[in-house]
Order: C-alpha cells, then structure tokens, then sequence
C-alpha cells in the first residue's frame, strides 16, 4: 500500500504540537472545503486533510502512525512510495475506538488509513467479530453525489456507480475495494433530495445489518430547461406577432410535445402555466413557459420593407417608455 | 478492476419530507440522537411532526417529549451532516456552525442559479 505522510499532509513538523496540528487542519479545511472551495480537486483534499487529522489529532492514533512511520523510515520508504507495516504492528497500542469525532470522511480514506486504524475504528465490536461475531453491530451509512438529468426526474433510470468504500476483509481488518452498483433512479427527485439503498453501506458485524447508501441528487444544468423544487421553467420563444396576437404552438418539454395556447396580448416575461406538467409526485409540481420575443431577420431589402411599415404603423411607440417595465 | 459484490440493478428508494426518524437521522450523522434533539431544541434543525401527534399535543397528549414522532426530511439530513461536520472540525459553536450551514446554503443556491444563467460551456 502507498505510504501516506500525514504531517507532509498539513504542512507541519513531525514535533507539532496538537494545537499546531488543529490550526494547520482548520486553515487548511477552510481552503478545501468542497461547499466553498473553488479549487479543482477540493473534495480530494478534503479527504486526506480528514484522513491525517483523524490520524493525528488523536494521540494514540498518532503515537502508532509514528511507530509506523519510524519502520517505514528504516525500509527507506517515503510518502507515496510502497509499504507494508509488520505483522502485530498495533500490538500495544489501545485505541479508544467508538465515533470517532475526526472521521468525517465517509469511506475516503486510503488503504493505508483502513490498513492502520480501520479496525481499530471499529472498536470492541470488530474484536468481537474476530472472537466469533459476538458483539453485533450495524454497518456504517455511506454518502455520496449524483447528478442525473431533470428528464430522469420525469422518467427515472438506471445508473451505474461506481463506488470506493471500506469493508471487512480477513482477519476482520478493514480494506478498501471499489465495487460499481446498477441503481434504478425512481421518478420524481428533486434538487437536494436524498435517495436511499438500503444495505448498500458498510456490512454490519455479526448478525447485524449493513448500513445504507444515500445518494445526494444534483441536477444538471440543462440550457433548455430548469427546476426548482417541483416546478419546471422552461423558455417558450415567440414571434412578437405570436405574442401580440395570440398563437397555438408546439413546445418539447420533459414532459413531452403539448401543444400550448398563447393569449393575444402576451408580453416577454410573461409565465404560461401547465398545471401538473412539472416534477411527477404525488402533488405534481408545475411547468412554467416564460415568454421570450425573438425578432426576424432584417438583412434583405423586403424584410428592411416590412420594418419599416411596422415602424409607420406606431408612431407613437416608445420602447424606453413602454407602461409597466 | 471494479469487483461487484453486491447484487446490481438496485431499486433506490426516494426519501420525502418526512421519510427519516430521530435514530436514522442520528445514525447517518454518526452522532447520537441527544445530539439531534439538542439542535432540534435550539432551533438548528427543522422537523416534522404528524398530525396525529400534534392532534394529540393539541388535546394535552404526553406524547410531545422529546423525539416522539418527529420526522425529518431528507434536506435537513445534508444540513445536519454538514452542522456535524462543521462543529467536529472547527469545534464550532452549534449556532455557529447553523450560520455557516445557512450561508453554505445559499451561495449554493446563487451558484446553481448562475450556473443556469451562464451559456453552456462557461465553467461553473
């Protein structure tokens, strides 16, 4: 496994004090955090400033990250370069084990982490599971993002993921593995809205169940449409004689062809309601057509011609004037 | 190469308004359910209560302690999470960490918006 430099990770020395460690991790993770970084690798980052302040913000999980790193010093082993710590490597080392309040990152971190301190993380109830499985415990929940398109809204989905996530492996020590996963995207999701699979988290211990995987969902941005919560809003572009006097056009939506009537008198800005056309639920959301005038062309001499009777026929019409803009 | 050991084609489960109790809300947080219901308290965190409780707490009913009942939404799961984390890596005040969470909120709101606003292809 790759050889992580923890103390590399957060720029300090191999002597920092805990409240140098804290300072370093905090500067740091306001930099990366991924809901205001702007960096291209954020959520990345994100991972190995959690991973490295989980390993050393906690004393123990420090004292046997150094005894490790002292062994990997003496095999000439530098950060990112191979390493395989000696069998009964933690032996002597307790960890307190429980929630750790460090590790955030859910299964982010490295096969190093896992190697070192997975199981360690997992407390009294992974030793139980190595004696025969006597202390059952639940899987953790996994999280992770999709984005998906807001015509899978419309129609639901299938979806392959792919995933990296912690699991036991033998001898109860935590390895990482990565696995893809087929998910059928049921109709209806909305911006933010979570999405469950039951079981697809960690493996419980023992008798006890796995945990669950929730998938964020995020819409991609689409220049044809947009939604927010269950309404859609799409652009419905007219020519200003179908706005003036009234129209019945075709409009492709996510909901498909409708063929839509435009009220004479319609201006640019204005909303068209289709009642129940937005994102399908129990109570549908709405489709919203805004209105936008697209002018025709003016090159040639007729189309010059027609603007000009235009014009003649409203002398009197003052765009910079008009009432209610 | 990605080895499959779960079975595919898993049917997800779409989680509403009110589809999380205290204990799964708690747990997908990694933190304990007192630990939910003390934001809950302090007004942090937003959650349901079906009719059927509010009718009885409306009549005097006892079943208006703490965590009886309530739901939570799926959002109010990625706001708590991120409450959590806030609070694990800067060992934020709650209200703090609440503010910050808001504020998160809405630029990532402003964000999608001006992603919907620019052309395509502009970057984020």
């Amino acid at each position: 496994m790759e050889f992580k430099d923890y103390y590399d990770t957060l720029g300090v020395a191999k002597a920092a004090s805990q409240d140098e460690i804290k300072k370093a991790y905090r500067k740091l993770a306001r930099k990366y955090h991924p809901d205001v970084s702007k960096e291209a690798d954020a959520s990345a980052r994100m991972a190995q400033l959690n991973e490295a302040n989980a390993a050393l913000s906690d004393p123990e999980k420090r004292a046997a990250y150094d005894a490790v790193s002292a062994q990997a010093a003496a095999q000439g082993t530098r950060a990112g370069g191979e390493f395989r710590p000696p069998p009964g490597w933690a032996d002597g080392y307790e960890f307190s084990g429980g929630p750790a309040r460090a590790n955030r990152a859910d299964a982010d971190h490295s096969d190093f982490f896992e190697a070192l301190f997975g199981r360690a993380q997992r407390g009294s109830s992974a030793r139980g599971f190595e004696r025969g499985g006597t202390a059952a415990q639940r899987g953790e929940d996994h999280h992770a993002k999709i984005e998906l398109d807001l015509q899978d809204a419309y129609d639901g989905g299938t979806r392959t993921l792919s995933l990296r996530a912690a699991r036991p492996g033998p001898e109860g020590r935590m390895v990482s593995e990565e696995r893809t996963l087929e998910v059928k995207i049921p109709k209806g999701v909305r911006e933010g809205q979570l999405i469950r699979l039951t079981g697809q988290g960690t493996p419980g211990f023992g008798d006890a169940p796995a945990g669950d995987l929730f998938l964020e969902v995020h819409l991609r941005p689409d220049k044809r449409w947009r939604a927010d919560g269950r309404d859609v809003y799409l652009p419905l572009k007219l020519a200003p004689w179908e706005a003036a006097l009234g129209a019945s056009v075709e409009v492709t939506t996510p909901a498909g062809t409708v063929e839509v009537t435009v009220p004479a008198h319609s201006r640019a800005g204005r909303k068209l309601r289709l009642k129940g056309r937005g994102i399908p639920s129990a109570t549908p959301g709405d489709l919203y057509l805004e209105i936008e005038l697209m002018l025709p062309p003016s090159e040639s001499d007729s189309a010059r011609s027609a603007w000009t009777a235009l014009a003649s026929a409203f002398p009197e019409f003052n765009p910079r004037e008009t009432k209610g803009d | 190469m990605p080895h499959a050991f779960h079975p595919p084609a898993q049917l997800a489960e779409l989680l509403g308004d009110d589809s999380l109790s205290l204990e799964e809300l708690a747990r997908a947080c990694r933190r304990a359910p007192e630990w939910v219901s003390e934001r809950v308290g302090a007004g942090v965190i937003d959650f349901q209560q079906p009719e059927s409780t509010q009718a009885e707490r409306a009549g005097g009913g006892s079943s208006a302690s703490v965590g009886v009942g309530w739901r939570f939404a799926s959002t109010t799961l990625v706001r708590a999470r991120r409450v959590s984390d806030l609070e694990a890596s800067f060992d934020a005040d709650p209200h703090l960490a609440a503010l910050t969470v808001d504020l998160m909120e809405e630029v990532g709101e402003l964000r999608r918006q001006l992603r919907q606003l620019r052309p395509m292809g502009h970057g984020s």
